[in-house]
């Protein structure tokens, strides 16, 4: 397992493990702070090309649409090459807001990191 | 008849988000008028709210005035976003129809589905936007 930089609080931990990006994300995520992990998560998607991106949300107790935007762009990016996004541990309030979208069902929703590792390519 | 209210000045920075909200979901569940799942929803529209202000009315300046006051009077719950920008409605902006597919349009499915009522009101010199919930009758 590979330790990446990230470069803002918001996602204080990133790693690689073969085709997969596992990133743990911290506070409460809205226009203040989505660009920034915007930029990262396109960084990532650019410089390791990954088959899986894997977001740990426990610690995510809120997130506002601009959140949601930057996550369904990533996952625009990685459908172009067969990826996808798995999201664990969700807060109330987050999945409450991905019910309302419409979006629990086009991202992966695992009970932790590993079940994401161990699904079928 | 019973009424509470508070008023909150900001700059348009989204640093400034996240207190407004919490301010407003505060006020809301210190009144008692709405369940903690309610004053939620109330602050997560208020953000989207602010965060149009922001990006669409003071084109991302920072530096720019919005007063947010909130109103309980009995079961009701108002809240009144008032700025200084370019004073478009948003209801008559065209939308693409929402594709989850495609980032954006989240924050407007929030407002509508959340809120009992969202209404804009043009002003001279910028807009007055309005939202409105009621307690559940279950509640």
């Amino acid at each position: 397992m590979e330790e990446l930089k990230t470069n803002t609080p918001t996602v204080p931990t990133a790693r690689r493990s073969g085709d997969a990006i596992l990133l743990s994300l911290k506070g409460e995520i809205d226009l203040h702070n989505s660009p920034a992990v915007r930029t990262l998560f396109l960084d990532l998607l650019k410089t390791y090309n990954p088959k899986r991106f894997v977001l740990n949300l426990t610690d995510v107790p809120y997130m506002d649409s601009s959140a949601i935007a930057v996550l369904v762009e990533a996952l625009q990016k990685l459908r172009k090459t067969g990826g996808k996004i798995y999201l664990t541990n969700l807060q109330p309030r987050v999945r409450g807001l991905l019910e309302i979208a419409r979006l629990d069902s086009i991202f992966v929703l695992v009970k932790d990191e590993d079940e994401a590792l161990q699904e079928p390519k | 008849m019973s009424s509470h209210q508070i008023e909150v000045r900001i700059d348009s920075d989204p640093a400034n988000l996240a207190a407004v909200r919490k301010a407003v979901e505060s006020f809301a569940a210190n009144t008692g008028a709405l369940d903690e799942p309610c004053c939620g929803n109330v602050g997560l529209c208020l953000n989207e709210i602010l965060a149009n202000v922001i990006r669409h009315a003071y084109n991302n300046r920072t530096d720019k005035p919005i007063h947010v006051r909130a109103e309980v009077a009995d079961d009701l719950l108002t809240v009144e976003i008032r700025d200084w920008g370019n004073g478009i409605d948003p209801t008559t902006v065209p939308q693409a129809p929402y594709d989850p597919l495609t980032p954006g349009g989240v924050g407007l499915i929030c407002i509508r589905e959340l809120m009992d009522e969202v209404t804009y009101h043009p002003q001279s010199d910028g807009m007055l936007t309005r939202m409105t919930k009621r307690r559940p009758k279950s509640q």
